[in-house]
């Protein structure tokens, strides 16, 4: 089956400046002085191969800083990669901050159309999916007042509702699955397994390693942005959890 | 992908821009009861002080001078806010510029297109002005489009350029704060070019693309005559080669601003 979504020996390096250059007069005295300031570069992924096939759930493994968002960031083109390459086959639509571009001082309606363009749609394309957006999010009452009036929770659904809407062949969760209450989260993971069904392909980084069990076919553990086992969502996950628990 | 190529990307997020040029819109005239009438306001308010400091203070010659030194300002204040407003377009957006993927050139084609609405929306103001001193108008005020067309491509290839440096030299906006209050100086908008001494307009002309520009606006809305095609010509094609290289910069750069921010 086609590949979704692969990385060729992908590597991403970060410059760490400890006393970052932003103006044009430290960067005259470092070109004086022959320094580069006191940089340290940090290799965030190192020579990552990775295929996604059409259709399969890939849920993404591993400690804080291991590389897990880089990965996302480098397949949503958010990032480019130092060296290697990224191919994403599809639309792709990322659920990595929700609600990201929501201007506080319009209006729900004002900015589920904002939102819908940030993501790429066409008015047309909103105007047929407005309803269902909103029914989705259940804020009709609120929907024609300013976000800033908003709770958190309220937020994050409407910005969740937006982004599933968008209906992509390639869907990028991270970590964001921890909005609303109880019956708003099985309503997000109703909408992600009607996705799979579809055929759609889905990348998840998450920590509840149990919702990665019940939704994943394969993962991919990442150590220090390396790929420390890679295979069936069982088999990874067990691995890792007996290298966290030892 | 390629320069060229990302240009097709970029038409296809035009929904993107009309949506950031309504929010920007809405969000300035909401918050203010008069919403609307202060973008008349302002220009107004200073075209009376103008008037007072140079007709009566300074005894000026210039004829019709509110007339003449509302173009000077409306034409300014759009470059002036344009170009300001974009340098700070990707920085002010970090969060959004970290987190979706979208053609990075869109915030501050935004900017610049938005001002530009606002001062078609002054212009009612300016028309006022001309219909109170009877300024006889001819049919070169079709050019008018045209005349607007040039400075949006000006400021749009020096809003690239400028937003996509700021990402990594933060003192670029300090710096042209300063610079925009030297160029406001530089440029004829409280005098003539006929006030200078000839070698100084000449080079002014070559050099400072915004005082051809503002000559263009004043031949069709003031004098009422004929701006010179050859003249018209060259300022618009100075005006796409900016556009090109701020473009090109801009391209350069972008694919490291999702880092650097």
């Amino acid at each position: 089956m086609a590949a979704a979504v692969t990385l060729e020996g992908v590597s991403k390096r970060f410059i760490l400046h400890h006393h970052k250059t932003r103006s044009f007069q430290e960067a005259l005295v470092n070109l004086v002085h022959r320094r580069n300031g006191s940089r340290e570069e940090f290799w965030a992924l190192r020579n990552v191969s990775l295929a996604v096939p059409q259709g399969k759930t890939l849920a993404i493994v591993g400690e804080n800083g291991s590389g897990k968002s880089t990965i996302l960031k480098l397949i949503t083109r958010i990032l480019e990669p130092t060296s290697g390459r990224v191919h994403a086959n599809g639309k792709v639509s990322a659920l990595i901050e929700l609600g990201a571009g929501f201007h506080p001082d319009l209006t729900g309606r004002e900015n589920i159309y904002l939102n819908g363009s940030i993501l790429g749609l066409s008015r047309k394309e909103m105007s047929r999916k407005f309803d269902e957006i909103v029914a989705f999010s259940e804020m009709e009452r609120f929907i024609d007042t300013p976000v800033k009036h908003f709770s958190s929770g309220m937020y994050a659904r409407l910005g969740f509702s937006v982004a599933i809407s968008v209906d992509p062949d390639i869907l990028i969760i991270d970590e964001v699955l921890a909005v609303g209450d109880e019956a708003f989260q099985r309503k997000c993971l109703g909408r992600i397994k009607a996705l799979q069904s579809r055929g759609r392909t889905v990348i998840l980084v998450s920590h509840n390693l149990e919702m990665l069990r019940s939704l994943c076919d394969q993962a991919v553990w990442l150590k220090q942005g390396v790929i420390a086992a890679e295979g069936p969502v069982d088999d990874v996950v067990g691995q890792y959890l007996d290298a966290v628990q030892r | 992908m390629g320069a060229v190529a990302h240009l097709n990307e970029l038409f296809a997020y035009r929904e993107l821009v009309r949506n950031l040029v309504a929010r920007d819109l809405k969000a300035r005239y909401r918050n203010s009861v008069l919403g609307f009438v202060w973008c008349l306001f302002n220009p107004l308010l200073m075209t009376v002080v103008y008037t007072v400091v140079f007709t009566v203070l300074m005894r000026s010659t210039i004829p019709n001078f509110p007339v003449f030194i509302l173009i000077g300002i409306l034409a300014w204040n759009l470059h002036a806010t344009a170009v300001m407003g974009a340098i700070g377009s990707i920085v002010g957006n970090a969060g959004l510029v970290m987190k979706v993927y979208f053609p990075r050139e869109v915030l501050p084609v935004s900017v610049v297109l938005s001002n530009a609405v606002n001062f078609v929306l002054a212009l009612v103001a300016l028309f006022a002005l001309l219909f109170v001193y009877r300024v006889n108008l001819s049919a070169s005020l079709l050019l008018l489009p045209v005349i607007l067309l040039t400075q949006v491509i000006f400021s749009l290839g020096l809003a690239l350029f400028l937003s996509a440096l700021t990402v990594f030299f933060r003192d670029v906006e300090i710096i042209m704060e300063t610079l925009m209050v030297a160029w406001f100086f530089l440029t004829p908008i409280f005098y003539r070019m006929e006030d200078l001494v000839p070698a100084y307009a000449r080079l002014m002309y070559i050099a400072n693309p915004m005082a051809s520009i503002i000559s263009a606006y004043r031949d069709v809305l003031y004098l009422g005559g004929m701006p010179g095609f050859d003249f018209l010509t060259r300022t618009f094609v100075t005006s796409v080669l900016v556009l090109v290289g701020g473009y090109l910069f801009f391209h350069h750069l972008a694919r490291r601003f999702g880092e650097e921010l």
